[in-house]
């Protein structure tokens, strides 16, 4: 079965700088949820805005198996650190709603999906709310909810518990446990990663330095000292 | 009235930052500020609720909607980082006026736009994967 996404040997610098990222390679299965986990500055955010074509890096990525410089982007939700990049609207519905109508959705059908996405993330009774009003980890879910709407067969999240308090992170983690697209996690909250992801990719000053299931990757008290996670 | 004094700041040193590099200080900084005043009249004299359900995606209404909404948003980030530069002055530099202040104030001015710009990159981004562009 072609994997949703394959990456081989990825890197990326900034200018004439030292490596952001060397020669990452990996693979992401259908309705698969991998974690990469990381330090802060191990390249996690960089590696996702490079696998999505934000940042122009050397290497190969194929989406659902074809190559190209920019991520399908009816296939892949992308949910950002900051909430605040992706909501905007007067209301949160219409937040959601607007991926769906920007690729050419009827509005009413938009809106239809866009509360089902909503009801999904726990968050239909706020539907009618500015995003403004709502409390980060709430803003977060919205975020999810708006990829969710497009029904994507991968879901990118960066750093989706940053700044979270532990009750938003296990609502959160809910949220995510539900889905069955294949997800693709950046993250160093390795409690988080562990209760979600199957597998996880450790990364270190931009080099994958171990993958493999993540029982056993955050049972390897060696390796995460080395990469700087404990 | 008050969210406009960040986008004076930020016209007055965009303009600053024309006229210290040598270059020709253009209308930008002015336009700048007009198209922030008229969109943050507008938007609190009129309800924007549910018009990107009644107004027909790519028409220029549609357009001019979302700009305005660009503008709205990206008003209160830029108040927003403002706010949180000079909290940060004010507790690192506790001089605020004479050459240290003057010094403090211009690194403040100078991270606003460094952040103001990281901030719109992301969401340019977000919204270009959200099929804005498309």
């Amino acid at each position: 079965m072609t994997p949703v996404l394959e990456v081989e040997n990825l890197s990326f610098a900034y200018d004439h700088r030292a490596p952001v990222l060397a020669g990452v390679s990996f693979a992401v299965q259908s309705g698969e949820c991998v974690g990469i986990v990381g330090a802060n500055g191990a390249g996690k955010s960089t590696l996702l805005w490079c696998l999505l074509g934000l940042l122009k890096a050397r290497g190969t990525v194929r989406w659902f198996g074809r190559e190209q410089g920019r991520a399908e982007a009816g296939r892949i939700g992308v949910v950002f650190q900051n909430p605040e990049d992706q909501l905007f609207m007067p209301e949160v519905l219409e937040d959601v709603a607007l991926g769906l109508i920007n690729r050419g959705g009827e509005p009413a059908a938009a809106r239809r999906q866009a509360l089902a996405a909503l009801q999904e993330a726990g968050l239909a009774e706020a539907a009618a709310r500015p995003a403004t009003q709502l409390s980060l980890g709430e803003r977060k879910r919205a975020a999810i909810a708006a990829a969710l709407a497009l029904a994507p067969d991968l879901l990118l999240l960066d750093e989706p518990t940053a700044e979270l308090d532990p009750r938003s992170v296990r609502q959160l983690a809910g949220l995510l446990a539900g889905l069955s697209m294949a997800r693709l996690i950046a993250s160093h909250h390795l409690e988080f990663l562990g209760r979600l992801c199957s597998r996880l990719l450790v990364l270190s000053q931009g080099r994958l330095m171990a993958q493999g299931p993540a029982a056993e990757i955050l049972a390897d008290a060696a390796l995460l000292e080395c990469a700087g996670l404990v | 009235m008050r969210r406009l004094i960040p986008i004076l700041v930020f016209a007055a040193a965009l303009a600053l930052m024309q006229w210290a590099g040598g270059l020709p200080v253009t209308t930008l900084p002015l336009t700048t500020l007009a198209v922030c005043v008229v969109t943050l009249t507008l938007a609190r004299l009129l309800r924007w609720e549910g018009w990107v359900f009644r107004v027909r995606p790519g028409s220029r209404r549609y357009s001019a909607l979302l700009f305005a909404l660009f503008v709205r948003h990206f008003a209160g980030i830029l108040g927003t980082e403002t706010r949180r530069v000079l909290i940060a002055r004010r507790l690192a530099a506790p001089r605020t006026l004479g050459a240290g202040g003057a010094r403090s104030l211009l690194f403040a001015l100078a991270a606003l736009f460094g952040r103001a710009l990281t901030r719109a990159e992301r969401f340019y981004a977000a919204q270009s994967l959200g099929g804005m562009t498309d």
